[in-house]
């Protein structure tokens, strides 16, 4: 039966929240986000909606799209840490000049291995850098070389950061989160 | 350069969700392209096109909080909460963008027509607003098929010089779709 109430289900929660309140259907939120795991936690958090995706019946087909289990991913252990892919291990830059260079890039990342693959995209309204690099290396000792060496340094009179692209699993466990005030036992009383 | 500094005001990411969708429903079906971010680290990415019995990509993976961050960073200095979307162009059957974003106790949810250049934002109603969209789009799919085609190997790689030159963009937008959709990854 918990494991019943625990199960998020967003139609019931509608029937239960939005009873009688018919009233206010405009500013009701009649799409479910596709954020499973957010919404149910959020919905008792005041939130400031905008925009019309509220209004419309817009993605009634969005369940289609997005709702299959069908998703292709890469071989994971769904573990914390740092995720290989297909061909190689990518790392993160982030405070990257706007005015750097791909040269700039190479020469401070190459030092770690050979970068077999970088992606340093430009900020579409002024066509200067946007602000991060991704860099490919073929191995996980070269990345993360180039990780602890180069993270918090400067180039280019900015600091960058260097962290991993892709993990193996979540950021963070909502499920865990979820369940935890009915598992967990009451805390102790504080000793003064 | 203040614009490039990391962290993007604020750590919260608790609460950061992002997703995108273009598509329309012409005579190949219904063609689009979706992606989104999970407060988890998840990324989703969808691209469906009919035309040449091409099938559904769907591709999921879970992204570090430093590409989060920079995701959110992108988001928070685009200001495109402070944007709404009453006086954009109407979502149509031939065209349709939704934008839905998370953030804090901020939660959009935008959509309008497909916007094919910039002379389409200079003619609409809310051309600043609608500028902030477009550029912030291009930004965010721009990050999205990097981190996708990095880590599958969908190829080819996005072009570079599609910012610069804006009539390149509907150029670009076929680019993409022509090749995203054909996987040539064979795992």
């Amino acid at each position: 039966m918990a494991a019943n109430d625990e199960a998020v289900d967003f139609d019931d929660d509608d029937l239960m929240d939005e009873d009688g309140q018919e009233a206010e259907a405009v500013s009701v939120p009649k799409l479910r986000s596709t954020i499973t795991g957010g919404a149910g936690e959020a919905s008792n958090v005041a939130r400031k909606i905008k925009g019309r995706g509220f209004r419309q019946e817009a993605g009634a087909d969005r369940g289609a799209r997005f709702g299959g289990r069908d998703f292709d991913s890469l071989d994971s252990d769904g573990g914390p840490g740092p995720l290989k892919s297909i061909e190689g291990w990518i790392v993160l830059v982030t405070g990257v000049h706007e005015e750097a260079q791909e040269d700039d890039l190479h020469n401070s990342f190459r030092e770690f291995g050979q970068i077999k693959n970088l992606h340093l995209n430009l900020d579409r309204r002024t066509g200067f850098v946007k602000g991060y690099a991704l860099i490919e290396y073929e191995s996980f000792e070269e990345a993360n070389a180039a990780i602890r060496s180069l993270n918090g340094t400067e180039l280019l009179t900015q600091t960058i950061y260097v962290d991993w692209a892709f993990s193996n699993g979540p950021s963070r466990r909502r499920n865990t989160r979820r369940r935890s005030p009915r598992r967990r036992s009451r805390s102790p009383p504080r000793r003064y | 350069m203040a614009k490039n500094v990391g962290g993007g005001g604020g750590s919260d990411l608790e609460e950061f969700y992002v997703r995108y969708y273009v598509g329309h429903k012409g005579k190949h079906g219904h063609e689009f392209l979706e992606f989104e971010f999970r407060p988890d680290g998840q990324l989703r990415y969808a691209n469906n096109s009919n035309y040449k019995n091409d099938n559904m990509i769907r591709k999921e993976v879970f992204v570090s909080l430093a590409v989060l961050r920079e995701c959110r960073r992108i988001v928070v200095n685009s200001e495109i909460t402070k944007e709404d979307d009453n006086n954009w162009p109407l979502p149509v059957r031939v065209g349709r963008q939704e934008l839905e974003i998370v953030m804090g106790n901020e939660h959009i949810s935008f959509s309008t027509s497909k916007v094919g250049s910039l002379l389409d934002v200079e003619a609409s109603r809310d051309p600043e607003g609608l500028r902030t969209f477009y550029y912030l789009v291009q930004d965010l799919k721009c990050l999205v098929f990097s981190l996708i085609s990095m880590h599958f190997k969908i190829k080819p790689i996005h072009p570079v010089a599609a910012p610069i030159f804006d009539n390149l963009k509907k150029w670009a937008e076929a680019y993409y779709v022509c090749y995203l959709t054909k996987p040539r990854t064979a795992p």
